[in-house]
């Protein structure tokens, strides 16, 4: 990756919305069509997908085969990716590895999940077991827990969350491919006063599930100067952890996986966390957002709230943050509401972001959260170190 | 505000018990905590695994926990998912056992206002479904 080797030459975002009442399909084809177009490649090119796992059609193991079967895709690698919001970003990683790997030439990466329209989810394992009777709410329920822990270590900052929901709702009034519902100005106020769901996770602090869908072309640097590729990205860092402090039974919940995924990514790249010009991170809760920057190496352990209140995290500022308004106001499409913070990364790197226009656009850090072990911090995490060439 | 015996009574699913979890189970309907333990690594485990999380062996105990144990975090729910439905608020909360584990359940019979990490609370039993089911309240 470091060599620049690999390029993303073309991407595509549909719009969120909720409960639009389209199928998981519709929605892949409609964001493949839009990646071929933006890219100027023909579809017979494409003979490798990865595809994230939805809510939507859950349940159906042959999901990979089906969908590239809707698109007309003739595939020599296909794969299924469940690292939930983390695999947009794991999929880049796994398509630009299969090219290497002389698997496929030419990859279409997808995320489509229309999860407020259709849920099929039915996740066994000791969720039935030891969660479900106890009745924590969710996602919102575990990072409440996180919440009360940070704020017990460290002291929360409830101001300088309100902060980012506003700098990041200000974003998303920019941005028309924004679920319209979450399109509204909001102040600090409106985020203190927000109703509590699980104390301290308030309403605002959370995402609200969508649907939609993202595509992007995935091929080698050489390969795309052939097809006449004009703009293009290269991924040139990438780190990835499952599960961390695993073998803990009594882990700091405040600890997580972006610490070894960002060290990983920081090191192929070589770069650090000082050379980035652009923080798209997964946002599930606010609260996410400033243990990355913790987790990742912008700021001391404990100092994320104090970063949040010292830099300018607008598309104008020190460190731009979710230009496109984050999915906690853009919202959430499902499984693949990883792929929000990625397209507009794309869209910044490629100098396609209009009025929202990040000025120094050469490079971003995009990360990926995915689902939450029992009683830990979140489970999968993502970094990924896009550069425009 | 308080917070009754079981803010959650009739309304809690019945855990769905795999098969390794069986002497878990067992347990409960004596109102015994019972623990996953690694002789080989010296330590316990929760939730129940098909292997120790710490060598990857087969070779695993089951040892009765004393049930003390202190709030490691907590957070008071106003909302509860499917299937509860128009609950009172009630608290969940990550307690660490004696035994090194965390287990994640209910707090019953406090005061939310008055609960804090470190708390001391000790085991409780309520019903999910007609199964006892683990919750702790202020010891």
């Amino acid at each position: 990756m470091k060599n620049r080797d690999i390029a993303i030459i073309g991407y595509s975002e549909t719009k969120i919305e909720f409960r639009s009442g389209r199928s998981v399909y519709d929605l892949a084809g409609e964001a493949m069509a839009g990646a071929l177009a933006h890219a100027g490649i023909e579809k017979s090119e494409i003979d490798g997908m990865a595809v994230s796992s939805s809510f939507a059609d859950a349940g159906n193991p042959f999901y990979g085969p089906i969908l590239s079967g809707y698109l007309g895709l003739e595939l020599n690698w296909c794969q299924v990716t469940d690292l939930g919001g983390a695999s947009a970003t794991g999929n880049i990683a796994r398509a630009a590895a299969a090219i290497k790997a002389g698997l496929c030439e030419t990859v279409v990466v997808i995320a489509s999940d229309p999860q407020s329209s259709e849920n099929k989810q039915s996740i066994g394992a000791f969720r039935g077991e030891f969660q479900y009777p106890m009745g924590i709410m969710g996602p919102p329920g575990y990072f409440a827990l996180i919440s009360q822990r940070y704020d017990h270590q460290y002291g929360l900052d409830s101001r300088a969350l309100g902060k980012l929901a506003v700098t990041q709702r200000n974003h998303a009034l920019m941005n028309d491919l924004a679920c319209e519902k979450l399109r509204k100005p909001i102040t600090v106020e409106d985020y203190l006063a927000s109703p509590m769901i699980s104390d301290p996770i308030r309403m605002l602090d959370c995402v609200m599930v969508c649907d939609g869908a993202s595509a992007f072309i995935v091929t080698t640097t050489e390969r795309a100067k052939k097809m006449g590729a004009k703009k293009m990205v290269h991924p040139i860092g990438y780190g990835e952890r499952v599960n961390y402090l695993e073998t803990n039974p009594t882990p700091d919940i405040t600890e997580g996986g972006h610490r070894a995924a960002g060290k990983r990514a920081f090191e192929r790249a070589g770069m650090k966390p000082s050379d980035i010009k652009m923080f798209q991170p997964y946002d599930d809760f606010l609260i996410a957002i400033v243990m990355q920057l913790e987790h990742l190496g912008f700021c001391e352990t404990g100092r994320g709230c104090q970063f949040v209140n010292e830099r300018d995290m607008t598309y104008k500022g020190d460190l731009p943050l979710n230009t496109g308004g984050g999915q906690i106001s853009a919202g959430q499409a499902g499984l693949a509401g990883g792929a929000h913070n990625l397209s507009e990364a794309l869209r910044q790197l490629f100098g396609e972001a209009g009025a929202r226009q990040v000025k120094d656009h050469s490079n971003a850090i995009v990360t990926g959260i995915g689902w939450i072990p029992y009683g830990r911090n979140w489970g999968s995490s993502t970094a990924l170190i896009l550069e425009a060439a | 505000m308080s917070i009754e015996f079981d803010p959650l009574a009739g309304q809690r699913p019945a855990p769905i018990q795999l098969n390794f979890s069986k002497p878990f189970w067992d347990g409960a309907k004596d109102k015994k905590l019972m623990l996953q333990y690694c002789p080989k690594s010296g330590k316990y485990q929760f939730y129940p695994r098909p292997v120790s999380v710490y060598s990857g062996s087969r070779d695993l105990e089951w040892r009765e926990a004393s049930g003390k144990g202190r709030i490691y975090s907590f957070s008071l729910s106003y909302k509860a998912p499917p299937p509860f439905k128009d609950v009172k608020p009630y608290v969940v909360a990550s307690v660490e056992l004696e035994e090194g584990v965390r287990i994640l359940t209910n707090i019953i019979n406090c005061d939310p206002k008055a609960l804090k990490i470190d708390m001391p609370v000790r085991l409780a039993w309520v019903l999910a479904g007609n199964t006892n089911y683990p919750v702790f309240e202020p010891a």
